[in-house]
């Protein structure tokens, strides 16, 4: 066991803060509104390229495309770096981790030329479409339909909680093929195609970040399917499996907590009961990021993370809230024209037991797949 | 970074293994407050395990991994800060160890060859002769004792109390994870054959989202114990003893509500984990003390991110 990074791991790591050093804006904080927000969308475009250009895009990926087979460890620093500095990949992050992999492994010849490249650039953005009104934590219950007519196919119905969704080239779109959770299929969608409306969502998580897309007898040509016919289900668990730690939001939440005590501390308002709160949520950032060194370790040794990603994931809902809470209490200027960060951060922190799944599916899982409990009645 | 084992640690922690099988019951006819582990202590020492953290090729990591092993067993002996401190304030000191802490009746008081004596801020070391010490009727899953003699107590200086609280704390993080796994374990195991309402109580979300909530706490402690271990750095160990102190107050009161009236039985021996969980929440200043150190040496001005 070792708590401590190699050589080559603190190197890549000061190459990742010299590279945000050199390319982050002055008024880089003032503008980092979330991944979503347009000013960042913008500016992921530029940044994103700068980063492939450094060969800090896609380390992870095969050589093959524009990669160079880094270890899980490389693109878990990165991202740890990223999201800590406000994410100016903005939504491109998807790309990265697994948009674009799961198009190696299961895209036709056309769609891999057609979209790998670009996301090796840092060129495009892409949105996922898989919520819909009806369909949230039970996404099989979903309904947008895609009607196969002659040689296209027509999609009708409807997405919402959409990240990105505003600005995006491109959409992973899950739709009905037919009846049941082996009738979806996906789909490669341009977002400019006729007959898709996008329409943001005002919210109190910030700009850009939740849309409703719409979807009126749009046509998809057949060679936009990923994969066969109803395969989504498989698919996506796979695609999602190299997500299976999700975004390292502890890597911001230690920033921002730590940000909190040093100015509570020059204010001389780091009293006892702060002191209490601040190790509480200390504590629960270290569990999780312990927690998740843990699954990318166990990745590195070539094993396939089980339940053990739910732990995690939930321990990381506990680090958000428990550093979000912590700020509104002791420094509550932050979400009142204080500190633009943390206004972000705190933005960011709510949703965190909400997007990508609810965290009451992350518990479920541990009772079944790790304790073993008996299972619920269906 | 990297959480396998090497293949002498390994060897080790499967070592213990073996030695925890042979304690993994409780005799029928028990039904005290704690159950005394004498054999499973004969059999570390005569094994040589108490000093497995003094070997380089261990470490106390594995000393780590070891107390929270065996602080899973029913029984209970002075292993942790023989195992975790001892080697860090004097490998030649006589044990059990035990602490003392202003004064109050403490864990393996009586029969303790080395007591640390902490008051307020300093630790000291005595070693308690025949009569210094007695036996206290207790509800900690402990045996307890107090001093009533007067032992010379020779103060440790500023360094090397920093350096014992630091093993203390570590200590108690780790015997913390090893008892609210063990507890939940039986927890889970209860409430799967237990059955209301026609159907076993681990099948209602309610208690089940309890239950997961509590498995993240102890990978937590776990986690957080295992680092201050190999690190032994004072802000890994206060932390690692804050969340174990915070968690166990959380566990101990879920995992009892789910065992219903049953839980409460000496017959049923949850108290065995839930009791020495509470015993460990109150040491070393408790959550407060953990905390103050926590701001101290964790929020430091080299920021992480
Ligand atoms: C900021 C943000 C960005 C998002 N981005 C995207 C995106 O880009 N693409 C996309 O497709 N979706 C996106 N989502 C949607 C997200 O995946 C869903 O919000 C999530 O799956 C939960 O679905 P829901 O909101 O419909 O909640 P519901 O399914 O209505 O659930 C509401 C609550 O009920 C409880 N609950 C639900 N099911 C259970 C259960 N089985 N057991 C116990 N309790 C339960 C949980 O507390 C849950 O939070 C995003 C959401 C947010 C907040």
């Amino acid at each position: 066991m070792e708590f401590d990074w190699n050589d080559e791991q603190r190197t890549f790591r000061a190459t990742v803060r010299a590279f945000l050093n050199d390319n982050l804006p002055p008024d880089w904080e003032a503008l980092a509104h979330g991944p979503g927000s347009s000013a960042q969308s913008h500016f992921s475009k530029q940044f994103c390229a700068a980063l492939a250009k450094a060969g800090l895009l896609v380390p992870h990926w095969p050589a093959e495309w524009g990669g160079r087979d880094a270890d899980p460890w490389t693109s878990f620093i990165l991202a740890e770096e990223m999201w800590a500095a406000g994410e100016p990949r903005g939504g491109q992050y998807m790309n990265v981790n697994w948009i674009g992999p799961t198009l190696m492994r299961f895209g036709s010849l056309e769609q891999r030329q057609r979209y790998i490249g670009p996301m090796a650039r840092g060129e495009t953005l892409w949105c996922q479409g898989f919520s819909e009104p009806e369909a949230g934590s039970d996404l099989a219950a979903l309904r947008t339909r895609a009607e196969l007519v002659d040689d296209k196919y027509r999609v009708n119905g409807q997405k919402i909680w959409t990240s990105y969704a505003g600005l995006a080239d491109t959409c992973f779109l899950l739709a009905r093929t037919s009846e049941g959770k082996g009738g979806i299929s996906i789909f490669l969608l341009p977002m400019d195609t006729p007959g898709i409306t996008v329409r943001q969502i005002p919210s109190i998580i910030g700009e850009g970040d939740i849309h409703e897309v719409f979807f009126d007898d749009v046509e998809v040509p057949a060679t936009a399917m990923l994969g066969g016919e109803g395969e989504a289900w498989s698919i996506v668990r796979e695609a999602l499996a190299l997500e299976r730690v999700g975004i390292p939001r502890f890597a911001l939440a230690t920033k921002m907590l730590h940000r909190a005590v040093d100015t509570l501390r020059k204010e001389s308002r780091f009293h006892h009961s702060a002191q209490v709160q601040a190790a509480r949520a200390k504590a629960a950032c270290e569990a999780a990021r312990l927690g998740s060194y843990s699954i990318i370790d166990a990745r590195c040794n070539g094993q396939i993370p089980g339940p053990e990603a739910s732990l995690v994931r939930f321990g990381t809902v506990n680090a958000e809230r428990l550093v979000s809470d912590f700020v509104v209490e002791h420094l509550p200027e932050a979400l009142s024209g204080g500190d633009p960060v943390m206004l972000a951060h705190h933005q960011r922190a709510i949703v965190a037991g909400i997007a990508s799944g609810a965290a009451e599916i992350q518990l479920n899982l541990i009772a079944t797949e790790l304790l073993q409990l008996p299972r619920e009645p269906r | 970074m990297q959480f396998t084992l090497t293949d002498d640690q390994a060897a080790l922690t499967g070592a213990i293994d073996r030695i925890a099988e042979g304690f993994d019951s409780i005799p029928t006819e028990f039904d005290g407050f704690h159950l005394p582990g004498e054999a499973l202590e004969q059999e570390l020492e005569a094994g040589g395990y108490f000093d497995i953290s003094t070997v380089p090729e261990m470490g106390p990591i594995c000393a780590a991994l070891a107390v929270e092993r065996l602080a899973r067993l029913p029984c209970t002996a002075e292993i942790a800060l023989s195992m975790l401190v001892r080697p860090q304030v004097g490998d030649d000191l006589p044990r059990p160890f035990a602490l003392l802490e202003n004064g109050r009746p403490g864990r393996f008081v009586a029969g303790a060859g080395t007591l640390l004596v902490l008051d307020g801020d300093g630790i000291g070391i005595a070693h308690p002769a025949a009569g210094d010490t007695e036996t206290v009727e207790s509800l900690y899953a402990y045996p307890m004792g107090r001093l009533t003699g007067a032992p010379d107590v020779r103060p440790l200086s500023a360094e090397e109390t920093a350096k014992a609280r630091n093993w203390l704390r570590v200590a108690c993080a780790a015997e913390m994870a090893g008892l609210m796994q063990a507890a939940l374990d039986a927890t889970v195991e209860h409430t799967s054959v237990r059955k209301q309402f026609g159907r076993p109580l681990g099948t209602f979300q309610a208690l089940r989202h309890r239950m997961a909530e509590c498995a993240v706490l102890v990978a937590g402690v776990r986690r957080l114990a295992l680092q201050a271990a190999w690190s032994g750095d004072a802000g890994d160990a206060a932390l690692a003893a804050f969340h174990a102190q915070d968690s166990a107050s959380k566990i101990t009161y879920d995992l009892h509500q789910m065992f219903g009236a049953m839980g409460m039985t000496l017959e049923m021996s949850l108290h065995l984990w839930t009791y020495r969980m509470k015993a460990l929440s109150s040491e070393l200043g408790g959550l407060g003390a953990q905390a103050a150190s926590v701001a101290n040496d964790c929020f430091t001005a080299d920021n992480p991110y």
